[in-house]
């Protein structure tokens, strides 16, 4: 396995994995996984666990975390940039491309159904955040109510996120131990 | 102008104090709309965006920042927004075996159960961008319930099912 060979691998998971996270993470597996054997199946679900547990997109840790099994640190930096620098590119080009045609009547028409689907589909991912997050039987009530307080604070009372974020993470340590989330579901 | 430090600190605490890529959204929402720097369609517009291009859906920080400041905006965005996640593969190699303790669990569960409640709030705020819910046509509301349920399903690929709303859009926007 060469350096190019392993940012090869990166470029076409990047390019190819139209429609989020998952498609990335299906890339992901087929590329390295299956096709090149870099990385046991196991090695590669340990890594996403890993990469969920936090500080911004996931699939930028999850990158590195398989790169520098690969390759070490060098595999990680080869890794996360040659993932991510062309993602970002394409979406930057769909940007200004987007502002170009933005006031075109059609365009607006289009977006005006577009995006209350977009707008649905982050509410569905956030189910399934919280349907993954949850403890098993009983204790799966409190979690769920946890969620709910959470969306009443925020949506009823405005409360601002920079004060619920650290709250979960006290709340969390204190009330909400137990069985580690379960390593499957949408990445983002 | 807009501040280019200011813009660079939004994308980097948005995703400090975040889960996911998504998980980022509601706290960049808040601190865009509420400085005024962008509106709540604007959001909305780079998440739809977001969802066309590949690779993580977290990259609609990228859109956000060409928003703000032009292509400058978006390099810083997507440089802001890398750190934290980066850094995160320092503690993960580090710290392998005290991520699955109890009380780590314990964390990650109330930030991800945090997350959720408040992205369900974001998204019902940029379905209805500056107006009441009840105001909202009845067919964006089918939408979004749409989206909601195909999201959940996780079956369907995400792009069929936006451009199956662009083509509702329109029929009954125009």
């Amino acid at each position: 396995m060469s350096l190019v060979q392993l940012a090869r691998a990166w470029i076409v998971v990047a390019t190819q994995s139209f429609g989020g996270g998952p498609a990335s993470l299906l890339l992901i597996r087929r590329e390295l996984v299956e096709r090149r054997g870099w990385l046991t199946q196991r090695q590669f679900l340990e890594d996403y666990a890993l990469s969920k547990m936090g500080l911004g997109i996931n699939l930028i840790t999850m990158s590195g975390l398989i790169g520098a099994r690969i390759a070490g640190r060098t595999g990680a930096a080869i890794s996360v940039a040659s993932f991510i620098l062309p993602a970002a590119a394409i979406t930057l080009a769909l940007t200004a491309g987007y502002l170009v045609v933005r006031d075109n009547p059609i365009v607006q028409a289009a977006l005006a159904g577009a995006g209350p689907v977009a707008a649905g589909m982050t509410a569905g991912f956030a189910f399934n955040l919280a349907r993954q997050s949850v403890r098993r039987g009983r204790r799966s009530a409190i979690d769920f109510a946890y969620a709910v307080a959470v969306f009443v604070a925020a949506f009823a009372f405005d409360a601002s996120p920079i004060i619920l974020i650290p709250l979960g993470v006290a709340v969390g340590a204190v009330l909400l131990r137990g069985e580690s989330s379960r390593a499957s579901g949408e990445a983002s | 102008m807009t501040d280019l430090l200011g813009l660079f600190l939004i994308f980097f605490r948005a995703a400090a104090f975040s889960v996911g890529g998504q998980g980022a959204l509601p706290l960049l929402r808040q601190d865009f709309v509420a400085t005024g720097l962008l509106t709540e369609h604007q959001v909305l517009e780079a998440l739809v965006v977001g969802r066309v291009a590949p690779g993580p859906t977290g990259l609609y920080i990228v859109t956000l920042g060409y928003f703000a400041a032009g292509p400058i905006g978006a390099v810083l965005a997507l440089a802001a927004a890398s750190l934290p996640p980066i850094l995160m593969i320092a503690i993960a190699s580090a710290l392998r075996r005290q991520l699955v303790s109890a009380w780590a669990a314990g964390m990650v569960r109330g930030v991800a159960l945090t997350a959720s409640g408040l992205l369900v709030a974001t998204s019902l705020r940029l379905l209805a961008p500056g107006i009441a819910l009840a105001e909202v046509p009845w067919w964006q509301i089918v939408l979004g319930v749409v989206g909601t349920v195909f999201a959940v399903r996780a079956r369907t690929h995400p792009g069929l099912v936006m451009a199956g709303g662009a083509v509702v859009g329109l029929v009954f926007a125009r």
